[in-house]
């Protein structure tokens, strides 16, 4: 589903992806750890096309993201996003913001595209929040939003990038839960967190990164109880 | 006055929202067209402007018979107002496009709307409700600017004012005008203020 080849992305003389190889199949949970600035969320950002690449592919769904003719708004309706900092659209109620792209991108009519987001909020535990503006809802409630609205698109995977690090840690497991439940679901989905506990859990593989490089990748529990590399050692030894 | 500053405000806004979409593009030549333009006519007194395209252009135009250069007083006034208000208003438009969270534009592309998508149902609305207090100041500063239309006879306020006192041979016609402006300018100055207040107190959740 996500084959990434040989990626290379700079800013500036800053190499942050120095040649990353990654291929996801249908339902598996990826989860990717490392120190910051290594270049996992960056990983994320590139595989929808917010950062664009120097070298390498990108290929979604046999569609390569780096080819000159291909619509890369097209890609991103089959790969939905959430972010660290939610970026709900603050002018917009819940249900507005799940709304929106289903009936601008996708052109669906708008009592299909209401019923069908009035399910998702259900389903996120906020059917009672549908008018409410994202500053009347806490953190936790937000980025539950941020998820249904990705999920109104019908994507056929999700990229999580720390979506949990802004939290207040109470309001962490809610999060934690919705996404469970999408993974047993069988979305394919590509976590980027600290949360050691939902790797574990989870994860059906486990990705370390340093320096722009996957480091070792495996099996979340071998990995976390018995780590191969010596950076992948000391990572978990500080953060375990 | 009235058609000058209606039709003087809508060109502008239009102008200066183009011209600030201009200014934040990823085409070079776009963005230098409107820096200069911006540059040019923020640098222009408006009199000056004024008075070039009422008498200069006219003159121009008799001379060569290019006959849609001589413009009457209020068309060469609105036209004036239009191109310098539309430079501010592109300033004002452009910060507060660059007021909102690189976050927003992020999240509606990630939903695979396009740029421009993006901008019409994400930005701009958010950016709206920033510019609201500049706007309003600026329109404050254009409708005193619409008295210097006089000075290309264009029967505004101020022109009308010195007609009569030129009948009455008395000071009173110059006072009303003056009443007539600050009857406009002062509901607009507490406007303003309060608007900017209220922005300040919810200007931290902007951009969530």
């Amino acid at each position: 589903m996500i084959k990434l080849e040989d990626v290379h992305k700079r800013f500036g003389s800053l190499e942050v992806l120095r040649g990353v190889d990654l291929h996801v199949s249908k339902s598996e949970v990826v989860v990717i750890i490392g120190p910051s600035g290594s270049g996992k969320s960056t990983l994320l950002r590139c595989i929808n096309g917010l950062e664009p690449i120097q070298r390498g592919h990108v290929i979604i769904e046999g569609i390569d993201l780096t080819h000159r003719d291909t619509n890369v708004n097209q890609v991103r309706e089959k790969v939905g996003m959430v972010f660290q900092s939610f970026n709900l659209f603050p002018h917009l109620t819940a249900l507005e913001n799940l709304m929106l792209a289903p009936t601008k991108v996708q052109g669906r009519p708008k009592a299909e595209a209401r019923e069908m987001s009035e399910d998702l909020l259900q389903r996120v535990g906020l059917s009672d929040k549908t008018d409410t503006y994202p500053d009347q809802l806490s953190g936790g409630q937000q980025q539950r939003v941020a998820i249904a609205r990705a999920l109104a698109m019908q994507p056929d995977m999700m990229l999580f990038d720390e979506v949990t690090s802004a939290l207040d840690p109470e309001l962490v497991s809610e999060v934690l839960e919705v996404m469970k439940d999408l993974a047993h679901e069988g979305m394919t989905m590509l976590v980027v967190t600290h949360e050691m506990g939902f790797a574990r859990e989870v994860g059906t593989r486990l990705i370390f990164m340093d320096e722009g490089l996957i480091v070792e990748e495996g099996a979340p529990r071998e990995i976390i109880s018995a780590p191969q590399e010596e950076r992948t050692q000391r990572f978990l030894r500080v953060v375990l | 006055m009235a058609e000058l500053l209606v039709f003087g405000l809508f060109f502008s806004f239009i102008l200066g929202l183009f011209l600030s979409l201009m200014r934040l593009s990823r085409f070079r030549l776009l963005r230098w067209t409107s820096g200069a333009y911006i540059d040019f006519f923020r640098g222009l007194p408006l009199l000056l402007l004024l008075t070039f395209i009422y008498y200069g252009l006219g003159l121009v135009g008799m001379e060569t018979g290019l006959r849609f250069l001589i413009l009457d007083p209020v068309p060469a006034a609105i036209l004036g107002l239009t191109m310098c208000y539309g430079a501010y208003s592109a300033e004002i438009f452009r910060a507060g496009i660059e007021s909102i969270h690189f976050g927003q534009m992020e999240a509606a592309r990630s939903l695979g709307m396009t740029y421009t998508k993006s901008m019409r149902y994400i930005i701009l609305p958010q950016a709206m409700r920033v510019v609201v207090p500049p706007l309003t100041n600026e329109l404050i500063a254009m409708i005193k600017d619409t008295a210097l239309a006089s000075v290309i006879t264009a029967p505004e306020l101020l022109f009308r004012a010195r007609e009569k006192m030129g009948v009455t041979a008395s000071p009173t016609p110059l006072t009303g005008a003056a009443v007539v402006y600050v009857i406009f300018t002062i509901p607009l100055i507490r406007i303003a203020a309060r608007l900017e207040r209220k922005q300040g107190r919810s200007g931290a959740m902007a951009g969530m």
